[in-house]
Order: C-alpha cells, then structure tokens, then sequence
C-alpha cells in the first residue's frame, strides 16, 4: 500500500513541478491577499499583533482553496480519472497520495508564506519562524485531508468553485479556531504549546478527519 | 384514511392545544415575563433540529451500506425538515434575545454552534441542488451528511471555549427549582406537539420524494 500511496504521490508532484505555474499562481494569490489586508486594516501599532493571527488563517484558507480545487482537475484531462480508478490501487491509497501531494503543497506555500507575512505585515512573525511552520503542518493536514475528501465529490460538480468552499469552511471552523489560537500563543512568545487544549483540538481533528475521509473516500470514487 | 393523513389530523390538533395552552394556561415567567412564551416554540425546534439532523446521519450511513433509495429520500427528507427548524431556532433565538440579553445575537458557543450546523447542512441542501438526481448524488450528499454530522462535537467543543453566554440546558437539569412545574410540563406538552409535527411533514416530504422520483424516472423513460 506505501508503494501504492508512494506512487501516485510522485506523480501529482512530478506534474505540479513541471507546471509549477498553479503554485507560482496560489503563491500570488496569497501575497495579494495580504497586500489587501494590509491595505483595509489600520497600520502598525499594538492591534497588529492581536490581528495577525486571523489575517495570517484567511489568507491560508482563501489560498489553499485555489490548490485543492486545481487537486483533481487535472485528472479530468482525457479519462485519467477513469484510468487511475480501474488501476489496481486501492481507493484509499488514492486518497492518501493525493491528500500527501496537497499537505506538501500546502507546507512548502506556508515556508514562503512566513517571511512574507513577516515582511508586509507583522514584522515580529519571523522570529517564530519553526514554531509557525510546524503550526502549519499540524493545519494543513486537517485542511487536505477534508478539502482532498470534498474536492473529489466536487469534481463532476456544477458550479464546484462555489460549492467547495460553501462545504469546506464550515466543516473547518474548529481547525481555523484553534489555529488561531495557538497561533496567538506562539506570537505573544509562548511557544506552540502556550494553548495546549487548543493544540490537542487541532491535532484531534487532523486525525478524525484523517481516518472519516479516508474511510468514506470510496463512496466519493465509485466508477 | 391513510397514516399520513391522519398524522396531520393529529398534529394540527396538537398544535392547536399547545398554542392554547401556552396562551391561557401557562403562568407568566417571573424574571421574563410575556416574552418568555416564545420558549415554547425555540425549545421545541431546536430538539427537532437535532433530531432530523440525526435521522438524516443514520439513514446515509443507511444508505452507504445497503443502498436502498428509500434510506436516501429519508435523509434527504430528513435534512430539508431540519434546516428549516434550525432556521426557526435561530430567528425565534434572536427575537427571544433581544429583550432578556439586549441583543438579538452573540457569539456565545450554542448559538455559533447552531449556525454553523445551519450552514452545514445549507451545503449538504445545495450539494442535492447542484448534482444532477443519481445514485452519484445519493452517495455524495450521503458523505456530507456524515462528515458534517461528525463535526458538531469537533465544533461544539471550539466555540464552546471560544465564548459561552448562554444559559445551560434547563429542561434535562435534575436541580429542581431551576425552572418551575408548570412551565416544564408546558415546554414538554409543546415538544410532543413539536414532534408529532415533525413526524407528519417528514412523512409527507418522503412520499412526495417518491413521487417526484417516479415521475422523473417516467419522463427519462418516455425520451
């Protein structure tokens, strides 16, 4: 099965490398983002650090849409869909290379993603640089497991670029909750186990998605 | 006289008592006063809220294993009724707010629990708007229904330490004194009522389902 998973992760990475135009794309994406909310809340000062967590969670959120959506498009191109799913691989193993290929997608994006937030908008982030990557794992893992789940049931969707988010974020709240939080521990220097309770939230979520997605994975796949 | 019909009957008159009831019989709440009346229809549909959404978990679980189209329109039934209770908790919550907290809403942890189990299953509703009736859309909505169904506790526990305001549950606290004979024995009169109600709308929607559903199995096949 990890040969399986293995598999079809190199694949989706190997085709995201050679266009990496989706990743150039989500990257600018998020960097517009957090110009505009630069721009739409009031400059430096004290409330900056008391904000940052949430800009830094919605500009995850609105760009890791971007990716997920693109997640099965591309085997949408002359029946690899049909193709990957009469190939002798179990639909679970699908799931987890794809979930896989998004995570490090989504981990990669986040390690620019600091320094950047950093630069344009709180300074001070940079300082907590490990601490907010390893944050974003824990996150992101949550993030595609669900979002890798709901972006495969709305592949063959109309309207799918609506319909994902209006099913994705509310199923998310407890993720970008306690995300918010512990972010906001790790920024008032706390460290990321200043809000224990919040980070087992997060890491109990990660896992309970983890499994229900994989398990109902092949409800959503069936030919 | 068939069973459904005679839920009506049944439920028309239930009603008709409990709104009498709640009118002439009941005595007024000391600290509320008049507008603690509205207790007797917010209390009520929030339980049937819960309840659908529950039914509508069960019977896609239902589905996904024995994939009968009964279990389907069920749930589907199920969902739609709930939505739409869950709608009336909220509007009938934030007029009962007004007067006794000064504000007609707040992020107190059942309120944005119930939103959020509102917005849940709005996408589950829409997701059966957007794909074509199939089985693929049985299978999906199913998905939905069960992932979201699994959220609330997840969500539940994060709003809860978010924020809290609300005043605990009343009606299953064993304290006596918290609420008063007569008023409990009216908010219990109104639920059966609520119930009964909620019995007969379910059965109505499952059959015109059926209907609908035969009807467009008719018109696919005279194409």
């Amino acid at each position: 099965m990890i040969r399986e998973v293995w598999t079809i992760l190199q694949k989706d990475l190997r085709l995201e490398l050679r266009r990496s135009e989706n990743f150039i794309a989500m990257f600018f994406f998020a960097f517009i983002i957090l110009l505009i909310f630069s721009f739409a809340l009031p400059s430096e000062g004290e409330n900056h650090q008391l904000i940052a967590p949430g800009v830094y969670w919605v500009t995850f959120l609105l760009s890791g849409i971007l990716g997920l959506s693109k997640n099965f498009a591309l085997e949408k191109e002359m029946g690899c869909m049909e193709a990957l799913l009469i190939s002798p691989v179990s639909r679970g193993s699908i799931f987890l290379g794809k979930m896989l290929g998004t995570l490090i997608f989504m981990v990669l994006m986040q390690g620019i993603l600091i320094p950047v937030f950093a630069l344009i908008f709180y300074t001070p982030a940079i300082e907590f640089f490990w601490d907010l990557l390893m944050l974003s794992c824990a996150t992101a893992l949550g993030f595609s497991a669900l979002g890798t789940l709901l972006s495969g049931l709305t592949t063959d969707v109309r309207f799918k670029e609506i319909l994902l988010p209006i099913l994705l974020f509310p199923l998310l709240i407890p993720l970008l909750l306690a995300s918010v939080e512990v972010m906001a521990s790790i920024l008032a220097g706390q460290g990321i186990q200043g809000e224990l309770d919040w980070l087992k939230l997060l890491i109990g979520f990660d896992f309970i998605f983890l499994i229900a997605a994989y398990l109902t994975f092949d409800f959503v796949m069936e030919l | 006289m068939n069973l459904t019909r005679s839920l009506g009957l049944v439920s028309a008159l239930s009603l008709a008592i409990t709104a009498w009831l709640v009118f002439y019989w009941a005595p007024l709440e000391q600290a509320m006063g008049f507008v603690q009346k509205i207790m007797y229809i917010h209390v009520p549909s929030v339980l049937v809220c819960y309840l659908a959404f529950f039914l509508s978990f069960m019977a896609s679980i239902g589905y996904l294993w024995k994939r009968k189209e009964s279990y389907d329109i069920f749930a589907y039934a199920s969902a739609e009724i709930g939505v739409v209770f869950c709608a009336i908790t909220l509007i009938t919550g934030s007029i009962w707010g007004r007067p006794t907290w000064n504000t007609y809403w707040t992020w107190d942890a059942r309120l944005t629990t119930t939103l959020i189990l509102f917005l849940v299953f709005v996408g589950y509703l829409l997701l059966r708007r957007f794909v074509v009736y199939s089985e693929q859309q049985a299978r999906f909505a199913a998905v939905i229904a069960i992932i979201g169904f699994m959220d609330i506790p997840l969500i539940h526990q994060a709003v809860t330490w978010w924020r809290t305001l609300h005043q605990s549950s009343t009606m299953f606290s064993m304290k006596k004194g918290v609420i008063d004979d007569p008023l409990k024995w009216m908010l219990y009169v109104s639920m059966v009522a609520f119930y009964i109600f909620f019995a007969y709308l379910l059965a109505k929607r499952v059959e015109l389902e059926k209907k609908e559903r035969a009807f467009k199995r008719q018109l696919a096949n005279l194409e």
